[in-house]
């Protein structure tokens, strides 16, 4: 984006802008002196500088954390891929959570389906049903995804994985190349399902007496099992606080609690019962240097070795009893 | 004395003795006067007037035995908590906030609710920057030195997440207060107006959205108005006194008052001026509210006047007939509580509450009234009014308006069903 100044700070207006407007707001104090948008969207308006805090950004730092995509196309980088160049990155990289089809595995997101759902009962809001740009869908799987390493893939293929999500909503076909250029021509089937927020749209009464007929109020709905001598506090779940079961949550329970991919499941004797005869410190080793579809610790570095011991401690302690 | 005391001990019955000694050196009358009258007996043992307790003959520890503190060990049952099935994992999740256990309006930082989607990022504050680029005059980085060094606003603000019982939208689901309404806390936040940083900057010629991004893995990412940037947004580093909890964003977030909490974006590491919305995953896919047509609103960005009963409720409820307290909280986005009512007749008759303490614009609000309980069953409900004149609606009114996909902004008047044991329970009624 072209920078009108990129190093005046200050100019006669802005001197008396920054003073005029110097001042801060406590709670529900009137504060005239603050400058409006139409204000500071005056060609004339300069920037105040008048702290002048902070280093000037260069274009290089900020190019390393601009990621951001726009459905006008702005923000993309130069590169491309084919949905045929996606269907392995995709199946290597995200079929483990979101289903070889986009079906979704457990909890884990649905990608694809849901067509002409939104009206139903039950709606599946996908990429595909409910998403209204396909520049959302490359921007969030650069800056989100694979979940456990986002910012990992490159460019080339963001786009391929970008279009094989696509091909899988039937919005491409197999063989199609999505390129910087071609993304914002994708019309995504409800794009114009959405309208600016028009709240409120509800209007209740101030009424204080006999506001409904006596006799006339009935229960429509109670909790299932909602049994007036159930104490909610028992149901619920304490956080824990133990180091080991805290890294195990953080790090290594979406494989682990739920079994993906194979990954044995703490608890569960018989996916155990083998792997205990190789011994605690074997089993240490192999997780911090990765073993199947485990990446090394789990595939989050900033772990210390110590932590992932923890871990593994923790879970093997689940899974003696 | 010691003497003196067994002395007296050994005149006592056997059982009586046992209890004697048990409690000590406690004057030997009091244990004649407590024992055998029916529960005093116990008193005796828990020190209770007119005997004294162990704590208050004995020295506690010393100062910086616990150099940041912490809550009683009698009080570990006030948690956050979650709701294991609303998510895949933790990860990217949500826990809730102990209403029922909390007075006042601030909620305390150990306790404010969490909902993150990539965890909490371990942020080391020496190598944290804020970058603000884009439509502006300078882009600039900076660090958190650079931002305390310029002028410090506070404010108590109610921050709550837009899905705060969305669970609810179909019926009534959720059998505790913590669950109903626990995705919201009220915190003081300290740090500078957004307003005096894109002065600093300065803005571009047809600058209109500003672009939140956070440090942690899912860089999450929110496109807000510049007006709201212009009005009351504050980028935070201190929240009740101190500096923000790494659940809440430390070093540093954004904080949106009466906005959707997702907006309010925590770890910030960006904001970059455009002018256009930059439509992300979470301005389209989430937080965005299905309606019964099919079509969605966007950009629903404000937290409508709400109200809940926080006592009694199923956490908390009544021991026998008599005099209560009935308590609550209030909240509008839109600015101040300006009156609160209360039925216990499922909304036939209202009663108006009285609001106490601060009443402050966007902020939690405390409202109580007290009541005859006739150890009958009765229906509870609050319904809060704010300084626009907008009051709270009831579910009927929401779902003919919007039908029950919408998932976030469920604002209606809950109703607690009391039961003629005292117990509360969660229900919708017509
Ligand atoms: C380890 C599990 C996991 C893997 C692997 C994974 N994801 Fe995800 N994905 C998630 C979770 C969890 C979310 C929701 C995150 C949240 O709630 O913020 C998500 C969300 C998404 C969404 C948004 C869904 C919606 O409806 O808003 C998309 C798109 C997506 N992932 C694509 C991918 C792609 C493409 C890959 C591979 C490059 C991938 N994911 C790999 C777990 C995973
Ligand atoms: C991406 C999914 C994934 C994550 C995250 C993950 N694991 Fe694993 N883990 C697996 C799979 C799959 C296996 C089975 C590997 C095999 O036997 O081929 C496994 C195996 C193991 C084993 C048995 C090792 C052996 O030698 O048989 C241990 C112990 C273990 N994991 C601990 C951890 C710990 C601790 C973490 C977190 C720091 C973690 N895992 C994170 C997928 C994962």
């Amino acid at each position: 984006m072209s920078r009108l100044l990129s190093t005046a700070r200050i100019s006669c207006t802005a001197m008396i802008f920054a003073v005029a407007s110097y001042g801060c707001v406590g709670d529900d104090q009137t504060d005239e002196s603050r400058a409006t948008v139409a204000e500071l969207n005056s060609p004339d308006i300069r920037p105040a500088g008048h702290y002048g805090y902070g280093l000037d950004a260069s274009p290089e730092e900020i190019a390393g954390w601009d990621i951001d995509i726009r459905p006008d196309g702005v923000g993309l980088p130069e590169g491309s891929g084919t949905a045929e160049g996606g269907e392995m990155l995709y199946e290597n990289q995200c079929a483990s959570c979101h289903g070889s089809f986009g079906e979704g595995v457990g909890r884990y997101p649905v990608l694809s389906g849901g067509e002409g759902s939104l009206t139903e009962a039950r709606p599946e809001k996908t990429v595909g049903s409910f998403w209204p740009y396909a520049s959302t869908l490359w921007d969030y799987i650069h800056r989100a995804m694979p979940y456990t390493e986002p910012e990992s893939l490159n460019d080339d293929e963001v786009y391929a994985i970008t279009a094989y999500v696509l091909y899988l909503n039937d919005l491409v076909d197999y063989d199609f190349e999505l390129t910087r250029h071609n993304l914002t021509g994708i019309e995504m089937p409800n794009r114009d399902g959405f309208y600016v927020d028009d709240r409120p749209d509800v209007n209740n009464e101030l009424c204080m007496q006999n506001c409904k007929e006596l006799g006339s109020v009935r229960i429509t709905s109670e909790p299932e099992a909602a049994e007036s001598d159930s104490d909610p506090a028992d149901k619920a779940v304490v956080v824990p606080t133990l180091a080991g079961e805290t890294v195990y949550q953080q790090a290594c329970a979406l494989c682990h609690a739920a079994g993906l991919a194979d990954a044995p499941v703490p608890g569960n004797n018989e996916d155990w019962s083998e792997r205990l005869t190789l011994g605690r410190n074997v089993m240490l080793e192999n997780v911090l240097s990765g073993k199947g579809a485990m990446p090394p610790q789990g595939g989050l570095a900033r772990f210390s070795d110590a932590d992932v011991a923890a871990a593994v401690d923790f879970m093997l302690s689940q899974s003696r009893n | 004395m010691l003497r003196k005391v067994a002395a007296e001990g050994e005149k006592l019955p056997v059982e009586e003795r046992r209890k004697f000694l048990k409690n000590g050196l406690v004057l030997a009358g009091g244990v004649l006067a407590g024992a055998g009258i029916g529960g005093r007996t116990d008193a005796a043992e828990n020190g209770l007037p007119p005997n004294v307790p162990s704590w208050t003959r004995s020295l506690g520890p010393g100062v910086l035995s616990n150099p940041y503190g912490k809550p009683s060990r009698f009080e570990s049952h006030i948690v956050r908590r979650n709701v294991p099935w609303l998510t895949a994992d933790r990860i990217a999740s949500v826990s809730f906030t102990p209403l029922a256990e909390l007075d006042g309006i601030i909620t305390p930082s150990s306790l404010v609710f969490e909902r993150y989607h990539a965890g909490v990022p371990d942020i080391d504050p020496e190598q944290h920057r804020l970058m603000i680029h884009g439509m502006v005059g300078r882009p600039v980085i900076l660090t958190l030195d650079d931002l305390r060094r310029m002028p410090a606003t506070s404010m108590i603000r109610f921050l709550e997440c837009p899905a705060n019982g969305g669970m609810e939208w179909r019926g009534a689901q959720m059998d505790a207060l913590q669950f109903t309404h626990g995705m919201l806390s009220c915190c003081e936040w300290t740090g500078v107006l957004l307003s005096t940083l894109l002065q600093e900057v300065g803005l571009q010629k047809d600058a209109a959205w500003v672009l939140a991004e956070g440090a942690d893995g899912s860089h999450m990412s929110r496109s807000v108005p510049l007006e709201k940037a212009m009005d009351d947004a504050l980028v935070v580093y201190a929240q009740n006194g101190e500096p923000l909890r790494p659940e809440q964003g430390y070093p540093l977030r954004l904080i949106n008052p009466g906005w959707e909490g997702n907006t309010s974006v925590k770890w910030l590491r960006r904001l970059e001026v455009g002018d256009k919305a930059w439509y992300h995953r979470e301005e389209t896919s989430k937080y965005t509210d299905l309606l019964a047509d099919g079509r969605a609103r966007k950009f629903s960005f404000v937290q409508e006047c709400n109200s809940v009963i926080t006592f009694p409720c199923p956490e908390k409820p009544l021991r026998e007939k008599g005099r209560y307290e009935i308590r609550g909280l209030a909240w509008s986005g839109k600015g101040k509580i300006s009156r609160v009512d209360l039925s216990f007749d499922g909304g036939i008759n209202w009663r108006p509450a009285r609001l106490n303490g601060l009443v402050l614009s966007k902020a939690l609000t405390r409202f109580s009234l007290e009541w005859d309980w006739d150890g009958g069953p009765a229906l509870l409900q609050s319904r809060a009014v704010d300084e626009t004149g907008y009051v709270q609606p009831t579910y009927e009114q929401l779902r003919s308006a919007r039908g029950t996909s919408s998932i976030y902004h469920k604002n209606a008047i809950h109703t607690w069903r009391l039961h003629e044991d005292g117990k509360l329970t969660n229900v919708q009624i017509a």
